[in-house]
């Protein structure tokens, strides 16, 4: 697995909080009056949004599609203003699949500070704010997704976001981005590294409250607007006797894959859910196996127990010294309770993906009727 | 689809070249690339008239596709032109280990102008991609007046008794924008919010908002083309019979549909089984995580 050596070297090339990049040298002086309320230097001000820009959006659309796998992840930079968190540029990681963990944990350190330090010099910001994940059909809770951003919660100013973008989702004629954090009850959790039935009791954790979302916006800038404006733009063709195809072209003509009928992608995703049930289930299977063998192990604890309170009884009885009550955990191992954490995820994975077979049939529905209506039957 | 203003010109490659190395004949640009371009200038300094940079992409028999950019520093005075080397090798190999099938190609600058530094530079980037031309994009962001935004392609070729670095002809090459179909809905959503008086765009959108848009874009230029038609069958416009066989081809293909009533009852079935089945998986797995947090308590 290069999961925790991956989240281990984004920590290890993190600033420490108290050097943060994005916090400028105090000079009080210096900021105007209007901005004074809107500038926070301690980063006081909570997160409310983020606003990611129009270039980013552009990045993590291409890179999912051309990742080898869904597993294209990469940082978000930029900058918090007044509660408004702006990601204005971001850039992949490369993928490792197979290699070293150790030696692509330290190569992906390397390429994240190299990129960092270049993209200072052409005035691009710097400051780390978060990371995406491109994911299929919605479900994008895993392990290395919740250590990286437990990581960056702890170490960035303002804890950071990620932000998930559905592939599927976009294919089907909807970009889908969406941010998100963990949260407090689950950084409480996981700090104490605690999962068993106990702690999930007292932090009251699902599924649904592993990750609390944050509203996101997209911005583009005035000079990207006016270009898309051009691009949108419909140009009359140079020849007198073109077709009504070709009489006006755009770069970018209206496109109407929202109507698409096909449901190509059901199969998949029914596929996806039953796999993930599997995986659920043979969790599951772990878990009660473990559980049993504790309720096994201490049953034995007690048996010994309750035989030695009977013989000093009987010892007592005969007017001899009892024996010592010995300490029973060093003479029965009783194991520690199972981690919860993998079959909390497995069970938000198939909530994520049945939800998004539902919102596939929903819209299908719709647009079957409105082709029946169309069709005039 | 062209970026920027069309030209008449007709486009003649030389055939008669002696050298394997073909010229390219058309230049597809990425959105990405051209984004970055943007940001780039958006970020260039006060002196900077300018800005310039790497561009990478992937190279066919006689296409150049770019799909991606990234900035490289660079300054002009009046005396001389330096472009940072060492970063722009930096920046190649980080980008070349993300993704090892992009490869330089050429470079870009805004603004439209073509000159001495501009064949220095050319020379400079032919030397990176050599064995293969470089291509230069020039994009004009609008932001002069009197000029309009667009974009421009270029492939040098020298000029002169003996050829010097600072002497080329820039050719015109066609350009034009391309993305792929699961990329075209990114493109919608920024379109969408440059046309928001705030320029922003509140996400996620619902599936079926999206949806709705399509279906009453469709039934305005519906409406449209029946106000046309209309306006033709009173006389008060001359009906353009190519447009008349073009609707009868669109409008006549969708008729078939409705002969297959049982198909549409089937399918429906078959949604709402899976709609059903997706809302069950939900609960149970709800329910499953609550009941964790109980059987303890018990």
């Amino acid at each position: 697995m290069a999961a925790p050596s991956m989240a281990a070297a984004l920590a290890a090339s993190l600033p420490v909080p108290s050097a943060a990049p994005a916090t400028p040298q105090p000079k009080y002086e210096a900021i105007p009056a209007s901005m004074a309320k809107v500038i926070d230097i301690e980063a006081e001000i909570p997160l409310t949004n983020i606003q990611l820009d129009g270039m980013v959006v552009s990045k993590i659309i291409k890179h999912a599609r051309e990742a080898p796998s869904t597993t294209a992840h990469g940082l978000l930079l930029g900058l918090d203003l007044d509660g408004t968190l702006e990601v204005s540029n971001s850039f992949p990681l490369p993928y490792h699949a197979h290699d070293d963990d150790e030696k692509s944990a330290k190569a992906i350190a390397r390429h994240q500070g190299s990129m960092l330090r270049s993209l200072k010099e052409v005035q691009a910001d710097d400051s780390v704010v978060g990371f995406y994940q491109a994911t299929a059909l919605g479900a994008f809770f895993n392990q290395t997704l919740v250590d990286t951003q437990a990581i960056h919660q702890e170490k960035l100013r303002h804890g950071g976001v990620v932000i998930v973008h559905d592939i599927s989702q976009t294919a089907r004629g909807n970009a889908s981005f969406r941010a998100y954090r963990l949260t407090a009850a689950f950084m409480d959790a996981y700090k104490k590294s605690n999962f068993n039935t106990a702690s999930l009791i007292n932090h009251r954790l699902t599924f649904s409250s592993i990750l609390e979302e944050v509203p996101l916006k997209i911005r583009t800038n005035p000079l990207l607007s006016s270009f898309l404006g051009t691009l949108t733009k419909s140009i009359p063709s140079p020849l007198a006797d073109a077709s009504p195809d070709e009489a006006y072209e755009a770069a970018v003509a209206p496109s109407y894959s929202a109507l698409d009928l096909g449901t190509a992608g059901v199969t998949r995703n029914l596929e996806q859910i039953v796999e993930a049930v599997d995986a659920y289930r043979a969790e599951d299977g772990n878990v009660s196996y473990l559980i049993r063998q504790i309720a096994r192990e201490r049953a034995k604890a007690d048996n010994y127990i309750a035989k030695r309170k009977e013989e000093n009884q009987a010892r007592i009885a005969q007017g001899l010294v009892p024996l010592p009550e010995e300490d029973v955990s060093r003479l029965f191992k009783v194991p520690a309770e199972p981690s919860r954490l993998e079959s909390l995820l497995l069970l938000g994975q198939i909530d994520a993906y049945a939800k998004s077979l539902g919102d596939t049939a929903s819209t299908s529905l719709v647009k079957m009727y409105a082709a029946k209506a169309s069709a005039g039957m | 689809m062209a970026l920027g203003n069309t030209s008449s010109a007709i486009h003649i490659t030389g055939s008669g070249l002696p050298s394997s190395i073909r010229i390219p004949q058309n230049v597809t640009v990425h959105p990405v690339a051209l984004f970055t371009i943007l940001d780039h200038y958006l970020r260039r300094t006060d002196q900077q008239d300018r800005v310039i940079g790497t561009l990478l992409g992937r190279r066919t028999e006689n296409e150049i596709e770019i799909k991606s950019a990234f900035a490289v520093l660079h300054s002009e005075t009046d005396e001389q032109v330096a472009v940072d080397m060492e970063y722009h090798r930096t920046m190649y190999e980080l980008h070349h280990k993300v993704n090892p099938k992009e490869v330089i190609v050429g470079w870009y600058s805004t603004g439209s102008n073509l000159n001495t530094y501009s064949a220095l530079i050319q020379n400079f980037y032919s030397l990176e991609t050599a064995p293969h031309p470089a291509v230069h994009i020039t994009l004009n962001t609008g932001l002069v007046e009197g000029e309009e935004a667009g974009v421009k392609a270029y492939v040098s070729s020298p000029v002169g008794v003996t050829p010097k670095a600072e002497n080329c002809v820039f050719v015109p090459v066609p350009v034009e924008l391309r993305f792929h179909d699961a990329e075209r809905s990114g493109l919608d959503i920024l379109v969408d919010s440059s046309k928001s008086s705030s320029s922003t765009t509140p996400q996620p959108v619902p599936d079926l908002e999206v949806l709705e848009r399509a279906v009453q874009d469709v039934s305005s230029m519906l409406d449209r083309v029946l106000a046309y038609v209309q306006s033709v069958l009173r006389g008060e416009t001359k009906g353009d019979p190519a447009i008349g066989r073009y609707l009868m081809d669109t409008l006549g293909s969708s008729v078939g549909v409705g002969e297959e009533v049982g198909g549409f009852n089937g399918s429906l079935q078959d949604t709402l089984m899976v709609s059903y089945l997706a809302s069950l998986v939900r609960s149970q797995a709800e329910v499953s995580a609550r009941l964790v947090l109980t059987t303890a308590s018990s």
